[in-house]
C-alpha cells in the first residue's frame, strides 16, 4: 500500500492501525509510519484512499435518518 | 451585541446554545462561569494552566511526621492530619461569588492526596506538565513527599493483606478498573441524617460527647466483658469524628473572617460589601448549625462535599439537590419572598459552577476512562418522596434552568421519571436535552424502586430516597441503606469474557493467565458447549473483581478509616463503628459491566455463522481473531453484516442477551458482599469503551484490537441498529429491568431538527411514554447534529462549550479524544415518527 502523502510503500500491516470508524464498512484509519499522516484505508482492496484531517468524514454520515455511510449506499447488503 | 428576540431566534436556528446561554444569564453568572477553571482531562491529560497543588501534601506530610512518635491510634492521627490541612490551607473568595470553598489553594490547582497510593504518587512525579514552576524545587518537594508515603499509603498498607494473584491480575489493567480502597471511589452519604435540617455539626458533636462520656463511664464499671473492651475502639472513632467536625466548623469560620475583613476594609461597592457580609454570616452559621435559607443550605452542602473530598478521592457526587434544598428554595422564593427567582437562579447556577471546579489528581486510567470530566457528578432530580408522592418542586425547575444557563459538563442530572411528574417539569427536562446538554438522563422511578427492593432488600420508603451513587446505580440515602464507598475496583471489562473463551483464559495483551482455563475453543462441538465456556469465564471474571473489594471493605475500618464520613452518618455516630464497617450496612454493591454488548453480538455471530450455517470453523475464527482479522476483511464483514445484531428487535440475538443476563443474575446471588447482600451487574461504559479499545483483542462481532467498543450498557453497536428507535426499545424491553441486573445504560441520538419546537416536545413525550410503558430503566440522548460535531472537530476553538453525552456523563466535545468523538458521531441518529 502506498501512502497518499509521502509515497511510502509497504504492506498494509506496516501502517499503524488506529481504528475502524465504522465497524460495518471495510474502511479503517491507519497511520503512515514515515510521515505520520492519518490515512483512510480500503481494507478489501488494501489501498490508501486519502489522508484525513479533523472534521472530515469520508465514510459518510452517521447511520439512521442522517443518512447511511457512503460505502454502504454504494454496496447495499 | 444587544440581546433581541430576533438575535436569539437566529442563534437557536444555528443550535448555538452556548451563545444563547451567555446572552441570557446574569452578569454574575456570566463572570463566574468564565472565571472557573475547567479541570476535566482532555483525552487523558490535564489542560494547560492547571497545576498540582503542593500545599496540601506538604501540610499532610509535615503533620504525619510530627505525629509519628505520638501514642495516638491511627484513626485519631488521620483525623488530626485532616484537621491540620483544613486549619492551614490557603482560602480565597472569588469575585462576585456568594458560595465559598475549594479544595486547592488557588482556583487553577488540582489537589493531590499522597496518602492514598504510591502508584498515584509516582504518576505525579512523572507528570511535569502539571507541576508548579520552578520545576526543580517542585520535584525536590515531591520526591520528599513520595518517599515519605512509600509503604505508608492506603494501597501500600492494604496490598499485603490481599490475594497476590488477584492483585496482579487487577493491576494489569486488563479486566478491572480502580483499586479496592475506602478512600478512592464513590462515597454515598446519609443525607437523611445530615441534610434534612434536623441537625448540623454542633448537634452531632454534642451527641458524640454524650456517647464518649457514657462509654467512658461504662468502661470503668467493675467488669471486663468483650463489649467493654470494644468500647475503647469506639471512643477513639468518636473522638476522631469529633476532631473532623470541629475542624470543619473552624474552616468555615476562617471564610467568615476573610469575608468580613474584605467587606470592612477593602470593598468599595456597597452591594458587594453586603454580599460579603452575608457570606460571613452564612459561614459563621453553617456547618455548625442547620441552614436557615437557600444560600446557607447550598453552602452547608458544599462544605460537606469539600470535607469529604479532603478525606478521600471521591470519583462521584451522589446528590439529590432539589429534594434537600427544595424546602429552602420554596421558603425564600415563594413564602418569605426574600429572593426573586432570578436571584435564586444565581445561587443555584453558582452551586453548579462550584461543583464543576472541584478537582483531585487522578491516575491516567481514570482520566482516560472519564475523558473531559473530573468524576461522575450525576445529581438526581425528581422522583418520589418516601410516601410515594411527587418530589418535584421549584428547585427542580431552578436546577434545570440553571443548567442551561451555565452549561457545565459536570455535574449532570439524572431525572427520576414517574407517572405523576408534571408537564411543566417534563418540558424543562426536554429543553435541556434539546439544547444539547445530553442531560438529564431519564430514569424509570417505579422500576428502579422495585429493583432496589428486589436486589438489596431496601424497604420501600428507603428505596424511594435513592440517588445515583455514580453514573447509574441507585442507592438510598438512609441510615442502613446508603453505601459509604463503592470501590471502583468492582468494574469488569466484560468483553474479555468472550475473548477468553477463544484463548482459554490467557490474556494476550498483558501476557498472563487471567481467565479460567476452559478447553481449547476449537474442541467445542455445539453452541451449548461454547456458551457454557462463556458462563465459566463470566463467573471467573466477576469473582476476580469482587474478591478484592470484599477484602478491601473488610480491612477498611482498621486500615483506612473515614472519620469525617462516619461523623455525618447516623449509623456510625450511634454505633461508634467506622462507616465502612459492613456489620452496620445493608449492602448496596454492584458490578459495573463495561463493554457488555460485545458478548451478545459475538455469541450471536458464532452461533449463526459457525454452528447454524457452518460457514466457518471455530479453529478458523480463532486464527482470524489471533491475527486481528488481518487479511480476512471479507470474513470480518461477514461476521458484522450477516450475523444478527442486538437492538433490531430480532429474537435470535435478543434471546442470547437474555441468556447471558439470566446467568449473570443467577451468579449475582451467589456472590456476596461483606454485608451478606448480592452483587448484581450494571452494564454501562463511561468512556471505558475507548480506554479499553487497546486492551481488548479482536472479537467475533467484527471489531479489531484498537477499535472503540460499543458505547452503552445495552445500547446497540454504533450504526448497527438498522430498524429504528422502536426496534431498539423493543429489544431493550425484553430485558427484565428489575431482576436481570441493577440498571442498564441506553444511549440514543436524536435529530436536533426533529426536536425543534412544540412538535419536537410532543415527539419526545410520545417516545418517553413508550419507553416508560415498556419498563426500561434508563435512556439518555445526544441531540447534536453530525454537521455541528464535525465542525467542532475541525475548528475546536470555535466550539469550546459544545457538550455531548459520552456515556453515563456529559463532556465538552473538544475535551474528548478524536476516537471518542468519532465514536459518538457513529451512533445512529434515530428518527422519531
Amino acid at each position: 500500500m502506498k501512502c497518499t502523502e509521502c509515497g511510502y510503500d509497504a504492506p498494509v500491516a506496516k501502517f499503524r492501525y488506529l481504528y475502524n470508524p465504522r465497524i460495518d464498512a471495510p474502511i479503517t484509519l491507519r497511520q503512515c509510519t514515515q510521515c505520520q499522516a492519518w490515512l483512510v484505508v480500503d481494507e478489501l482492496k488494501g489501498v490508501a484512499k486519502k489522508s484525513i484531517g479533523p472534521g472530515e468524514d469520508p465514510w459518510g454520515k452517521s447511520a439512521g435518518i442522517e443518512g447511511l455511510a457512503q460505502d454502504l449506499r454504494e454496496k447495499p447488503r | 451585541m444587544a440581546v433581541t428576540a430576533e438575535s436569539l431566534k437566529e442563534l437557536e436556528k444555528k443550535q448555538a446554545w452556548w451563545w444563547i446561554a451567555e446572552k441570557k444569564r446574569s452578569r454574575r453568572l456570566d463572570y463566574l462561569r468564565k472565571a472557573v477553571w475547567k479541570k476535566g482531562a482532555i483525552g487523558g491529560l490535564y489542560p494547560a494552566g492547571l497545576i498540582v497543588d503542593l500545599e496540601r501534601p506538604v501540610l499532610q506530610t509535615e503533620k504525619a511526621r510530627e505525629l509519628e512518635s505520638s501514642a495516638d491510634p491511627y484513626v485519631i492521627k488521620f483525623a488530626k492530619i485532616l484537621a491540620h490541612v483544613l486549619d492551614n490551607k490557603t482560602i480565597f473568595i472569588t469575585d462576585h461569588s456568594q458560595l465559598v470553598g475549594y479544595l486547592g489553594s488557588t482556583p487553577n490547582t488540582i489537589t493531590w492526596d499522597p496518602s492514598l497510593a504510591s502508584i498515584l504518587n509516582h504518576e505525579v512525579i512523572n507528570d511535569p506538565q502539571c507541576l508548579p514552576e520552578p520545576l526543580d524545587d517542585s520535584l525536590r518537594t515531591i520526591k520528599d513527599i513520595v518517599n515519605y508515603w512509600a509503604g505508608k499509603s492506603d494501597l501500600d498498607k492494604i496490598l499485603p493483606y490481599m490475594d497476590l494473584d488477584d492483585s496482579m491480575k487487577i493491576l494489569s489493567g486488563a479486566i478491572g478498573w480502580g483499586v479496592p480502597l475506602a478512600r478512592g471511589g464513590y462515597s454515598g452519604k446519609d443525607y437523611e441524617y445530615i441534610m434534612t435540617g434536623k441537625r448540623a455539626f454542633e448537634d452531632i458533636i454534642a451527641e458524640l460527647d454524650r456517647r464518649i462520656d457514657d462509654a467512658y463511664a461504662k468502661a470503668h464499671e467493675p467488669s471486663a466483658s468483650k463489649e467493654i473492651s470494644n468500647l475503647y475502639d469506639k471512643i477513639n472513632n468518636w473522638e476522631a469524628m469529633k476532631i473532623t467536625l470541629e475542624a470543619g466548623i473552624r474552616y468555615a469560620k476562617r471564610y467568615a473572617r476573610l469575608a468580613r475583613i474584605i467587606a470592612e476594609n477593602f470593598e468599595t461597592d456597597p452591594a458587594r460589601r453586603e454580599e460579603l457580609l452575608k457570606i460571613a454570616r452564612t459561614c459563621e452559621h453553617v456547618p455548625a448549625k442547620p441552614p436557615r435559607d437557600l444560600q446557607e443550605s447550598l453552602q452547608y452542602d458544599l462544605f460537606i462535599q469539600l470535607f469529604s473530598r479532603n478525606e478521600a478521592i471521591e470519583g462521584a457526587w451522589p446528590a439529590r439537590p432539589d429534594y434537600y434544598h427544595g424546602p429552602y428554595y420554596e421558603k425564600d422564593v415563594n413564602v418569605d419572598r426574600v429572593l426573586t427567582e432570578e436571584e435564586a437562579l444565581d445561587l443555584v447556577g453558582e452551586f453548579l459552577i462550584r461543583a464543576y471546579e472541584v478537582s483531585q489528581y487522578k491516575p491516567k486510567w481514570s482520566r482516560e476512562g472519564l475523558q473531559g470530566i473530573e468524576g461522575t457528578w450525576v445529581w438526581t432530580l425528581g422522583g418520589v418522596k418516601p410516601d410515594g408522592s411527587d418530589a418535584c418542586n421549584g428547585m427542580t425547575i431552578a436546577l434545570l434552568k440553571a443548567a442551561r444557563l451555565v452549561r457545565v459538563s459536570n455535574p449532570t442530572f439524572a431525572f427520576r421519571w414517574h407517572p405523576k411528574v408534571s408537564d411543566e417539569v417534563m418540558r424543562e427536562c426536554f429543553e435541556c436535552i434539546r439544547q444539547g446538554l445530553g442531560y438529564p438522563s431519564m430514569r424509570n422511578d417505579p422500576v428502579l424502586v422495585a429493583n432496589a427492593m428486589h436486589w438489596h432488600g431496601h424497604p420501600i420508603e428507603e428505596a424511594r430516597t435513592w440517588v445515583h451513587q455514580a453514573c447509574m446505580s441507585p442507592a438510598p440515602t438512609t441510615k442502613h441503606g446508603f453505601q459509604p464507598m463503592r470501590m471502583a475496583n468492582a468494574t469488569a471489562n466484560t468483553a474479555k469474557i468472550i475473548e477468553y473463551v477463544f484463548t482459554s483464559g490467557y490474556d494476550n495483551i498483558v501476557n498472563m493467565q487471567i481467565g479460567a482455563e476452559t478447553p481449547p475453543v476449537e474442541t467445542f462441538k455445539s453452541y451449548e458447549e461454547f456458551f457454557q465456556a462463556w458462563v465459566t469465564q463470566m463467573k471467573h471474571v466477576f469473582s476476580l473483581v469482587v474478591r478484592p473489594v470484599n477484602r478491601g471493605r473488610m480491612l477498611a475500618p482498621t486500615l483506612t478509616p473515614r472519620p469525617f464520613l462516619s461523623a455525618v452518618s447516623e449509623r456510625s455516630v450511634e454505633s461508634g463503628l467506622d462507616v465502612n464497617d459492613p456489620s452496620i450496612s445493608r449492602g448496596n454493591a454492584w458490578i459495573t459491566a463495561f463493554t457488555w454488548v460485545e458478548n451478545i453480538d459475538s455469541l450471536a455471530a458464532v452461533k449463526k455463522l459457525v454452528f447454524d450455517e457452518k460457514k466457518y470453523t471455530l479453529a478458523e475464527l480463532k486464527e482470524a481473531l489471533a491475527n486481528n482479522w488481518e487479511g480476512r476483511e471479507e470474513m470480518r464483514l461477514d461476521f458484522v453484516r450477516n450475523a444478527p445484531k442486538w437492538g433490531n428487535d430480532d429474537d435470535y440475538v435478543d434471546s442470547i442477551m437474555l441468556d447471558c443476563l439470566r446467568e449473570a443474575a443467577k451468579f449475582s446471588r451467589e456472590l456476596k458482599c461483606p454485608s451478606g447482600n448480592s452483587w448484581p451487574i450494571l452494564p454501562e461504559n463511561v468512556s471505558g469503551n475507548i480506554h479499553y479499545a487497546n486492551v481488548v483483542g479482536a472479537l467475533p462481532n467484527g471489531r479489531r484490537l484498537g477499535d472503540a467498543l460499543y458505547d452503552g450498557g445495552i445500547s446497540p453497536g454504533p450504526g448497527l441498529d438498522k430498524k429504528g428507535p422502536t426496534a431498539v426499545l423493543n429489544s431493550c424491553a425484553k430485558i427484565d429491568h428489575i431482576t436481570h441486573g441493577r440498571a442498564f445504560l441506553l444511549n440514543q441520538r436524536l435529530s436536533p431538527t426533529q426536536m425543534a419546537g412544540e412538535k419536537g416536545y410532543q415527539l419526545c413525550k410520545a417516545y418517553m411514554k413508550t419507553w416508560a410503558d415498556l419498563g426500561i430503566d434508563h435512556v439518555q440522548f445526544n441531540c447534536v447534529s453530525d454537521e455541528t460535531l464535525r465542525a467542532a472537530q475541525r475548528d475546536p476553538e470555535k466550539y469550546p462549550e459544545l457538550i455531548v453525552r459520552v456515556a453515563g456523563y456529559s463532556a465538552h466535545f473538544v475535551d474528548i479524544s478524536r476516537k471518542t468523538q468519532d465514536n459518538i458521531i457513529q451512533r445512529t441518529v434515530q428518527g422519531l415518527a
